[in-house]
């Protein structure tokens, strides 16, 4: 441009710019505010006196060895409150304000109902891949019974395909140097616990009613909010565990590797289970039992991450040692599964002969019933009155009963955390309705036909367990058995009261 | 309208600060979170936030952190272009981005060291809590409150929610007596009532003088003072000219006498 500004007219332009820039804020014009250009669920539009119907969400501390959120995902839709609060018993249980920390039993149920994924489990992939890839640990995995009927809907099958033995191949596919079956320390879990309960029958009275102790989520539970029922736990270790602790003593000594080589992996339906690995008591000799925990949803992304797909993979069996398992080590999967499992071993241990049909296939215990009741009549210890209970807010109302009428017409009491046991448990494949049963009773349903289909149904009659008892743990409840299978609990109640 | 924010009943699952973020479009990963003194802080992204403290040992308590909205806000007396202004409807203290000229004497005004400034961006703006102004004038809660699941946070009139905290400290021996935000600098919206001690969970101690009252002695003259300033150079410089006129027709009467 050829025209020029002379400094007299620019500086006019610049006082009159000035000037009415002044006047148009002098006149009250101010344009829009800042802020205000997002957006907000519905169910937020309206004056918010507490409390409106469903919404906000539950706490996750930063610290939580579980689970997390990712905020950007977060609808504030309230589901994880429904669950904690409704399905759980957690929110909303314990007086404000805090003590000393943010309760949370672990069960993941949060993430199943989370409908926009903002909440997953703590992913640990990274870590286990890394274990695999370092040539100087013997990394071992074991696989819940839970996970055998669950993985293969992550891969596109219909809920209840049982996978159990494309998961070993794929496993094996994946590089890890063992891989075991976590049914077989549930066989090793009622062995020692179907023990302790007849010892309390017959001569630890004070100690009944037995409670199970196998579900991470409702020990935490009971060490939160029913500490004096704290004594009435089995004091067995958690299948996960008694696997763990086995083979970094047990198998660790066969093979010749020193327990601070091995990686211990387990695949779960659950995140409570990270929680439980952490726990400062589960450890032996300086040997934490377990390293590292991956749900199903996990190892399925961890599978995809190195190309397997389960559909394709060849079906493998698991290795010996550590690896057979029965009908009853299997049914642990779902509700009633550890108390059908332990009675059949309970009426062994007190007649010495095998349980009748009846008790084989123990409909009283089975289904999405909230508390099931059933008796058992064991020759030479009586009548046992049992009780299954699923889904915390369940085993609440249960405790509290017992604890208003002052005593327990149940002498065995199984407890789940999660609805339908671990086959719902908060590791599990996602479905698109959270709340619906029909793949968890599909899921069950599998786990069953599983058990029926075992030429052993009792937790006995597995070989290899015979034979780790004779060479290693002698007998249940021995004095090697309570060193390295059992465990003690931690009293968390003034965490949440005063 | 007002929030009482009851530190007893936070449990700090930092929902408001997710509905913050939603209502006002902020960005949720711009930046990862600004930890000062191991607290996260505010920043531009940030309105609000969730602070974590253990006042003692086994003792957990979080604490909402966002503008108080003063009702003598010292931020919007310094700025002299208007950007901040107090809503008079609704108390909120409100920030107009197309009038502000990026002086950030906000940024140094506010006793709280609330407001925060794009640092990054070209034209960079400053940001703070609006109090959801829009919501509040159609009724509604502010986004944060209404995402509040414990009753940690409740909204109303500000007299009203005064003598509500009031009355839930005397019924509860555990609160401490003091409602924060009645009286401090003047007082403000937001009021907080706790059972430890303000000072451990990171509120600032000030004055009960409102900021603006130091300056308000001398501030309000300035109209007065400029007016007279001017009065006087306009009648200086008529002076002047009417010297100068005078000498000038002297001249010409003694060119025409001449």
């Amino acid at each position: 441009m050829s025209s020029k500004m002379s400094r007299r007219k620019f500086l006019k332009v610049v006082a009159g710019s000035g000037a009415v820039g002044f006047g148009v804020m002098a006149a009250g014009c101010k344009g829009k505010p800042s802020g205000a250009e997002g957006w907000i669920p519905d169910q937020y539009q309206s004056k918010g006196d507490f409390p409106v119907n469903l919404k906000g969400r539950v706490a996750i501390s930063a610290t939580n060895p579980s689970i997390e959120r990712d905020d950007e995902k977060c609808i504030l839709c309230g589901q994880c409150v429904e669950a904690c609060k409704n399905v759980m018993g957690v929110y909303g249980n314990y007086p404000l304000p805090l003590k000393s920390e943010i309760a949370c039993v672990n069960c993941g149920q949060c993430v199943m109902w989370c409908p926009s994924g903002a909440i997953t489990e703590k992913r640990n992939i990274d870590q286990v891949l890394a274990a695999i890839d370092d040539d100087t640990k013997h990394v071992v995995v074991q696989t819940a019974p839970a996970t055998k009927v669950s993985l293969g809907e992550e891969f596109g099958m219909e809920p209840g395909t049982s996978v159990g033995k494309k998961m070993a191949g794929a496993l094996k596919e994946a590089g890890f140097d063992a891989v075991f079956d976590t049914c077989f320390s549930a066989d090793l879990t009622i062995m020692e616990e179907a023990s302790e309960f007849v010892h309390r029958l017959t001569a630890a009275k004070d100690e009944i009613p037995h409670l199970t102790s196998c579900c991470p989520g409702w020990v935490k539970y009971c060490e939160y909010f029913y500490p004096e029922l704290m004594h009435n736990l089995s004091t067995c270790k958690s299948p996960q565990n008694m696997m763990g602790a086995t083979i970094k003593s047990f198998y660790a000594d066969k093979m010749g590797i020193k327990p601070e080589n091995i990686v211990n992996v387990s695949i779960m339906p659950c995140t409570a289970k990270k929680f439980e690995v952490a726990r400062e008591e589960l450890e032996v000799d300086g040997n934490r039992d377990m390293d590292y925990v991956l749900t199903t949803r996990e190892l399925a992304v961890l599978l995809k991450r190195k190309g397997i797909d389960l559909n394709t993979v060849p079906e493998r069996e698991y290795d010996s040692v550590l690896g057979e398992s029965t009908g009853a080590g299997k049914i642990f999967g779902a509700t009633g599964g550890v108390t059908e499992a332990a009675v059949r071993s309970a009426y062994f241990f007190a007649t010495g002969s095998n349980p009748p049909a009846d008790l084989l296939s123990w409909q009283p215990v089975r289904g999405m019933t909230a508390v099931k009741e059933a008796t058992a009549s064991i020759p030479g210890v009586g009548t046992v009155n049992i009780a299954v209970c699923h889904g915390l807010e369940n085993a609440r109302k249960l405790l509290d009963g017992i604890k208003a009428s002052g005593s327990s017409k149940w002498q065995f009491i199984e407890f789940m955390a999660c609805p339908g046991g671990c086959i719902g448990g908060g590791g599990q494949p996602k479905s698109t309705v959270a709340a619906q049963n029909s793949a968890k009773l599909k899921r069950i349903e599998a786990i069953y036909k599983e058990d029926t289909g075992s030429e052993k149904r009792c937790s006995h009659d597995n070989t290899e367990i015979q034979s780790v008892y004779k060479e290693f743990y002698g007998k249940p409840l021995s004095e090697k058995a309570e060193k390295y299978l059992h465990t003690t609990f931690v009293n968390r109640h003034d965490r949440l009261f005063d | 309208m007002a929030v009482l924010v009851d530190i007893t009943k936070c449990i700090g699952c930092e929902g408001c600060s997710v509905a913050c973020k939603m209502y006002n479009g902020l960005d949720f990963k711009a930046k990862p979170r600004n930890i000062k003194d191991g607290q996260v802080e505010l920043d531009d992204n940030r309105w609000t936030v969730i602070q974590e403290f253990h006042p003692e040992d086994g003792k957990l308590r979080f604490v909402k952190k966002q503008c108080l909205h003063c009702l003598e806000p010292a931020c919007a007396s310094a700025c002299f272009s208007k950007a901040i202004q107090k809503d008079e409807k609704t108390g909120a203290v409100v920030y107009y981005p197309d009038l502000c000229v990026g002086c950030r004497y906000c940024l140094v005004a506010c006793p709280y060291s609330i407001p925060k400034y794009q640092w990054e961006e070209q034209f960079p703006q400053v940001a703070k809590c609006q109090m959801c102004e829009a919501r509040v004038e159609k009724g509604d809660a502010p986004a944060c409150v209404s995402a509040c699941t414990t009753g940690a946070l409740i909204s109303g009139d500000r007299d009203e929610l005064i003598k509500k905290a009031h009355e839930i400290i005397n019924s509860d021996s555990r609160y401490v007596n003091h409602v924060y935000g009645e009286h401090e600098v003047g007082g403000s919206q937001w009021l907080y009532i706790s059972d430890v001690p303000f000072e451990e969970l990171g509120f600032k101690q000030v004055s009960e003088t409102p900021v603006t009252s130091y300056t308000k002695s001398y501030m309000s003259k300035v109209p007065g003072f400029a007016a007279a300033w001017a009065l006087f150079l306009a009648g200086l410089s008529y002076y002047n000219h009417r010297v100068e006129k005078n000498k000038k027709q002297d001249d010409d009467k003694q060119d025409k006498e001449g």
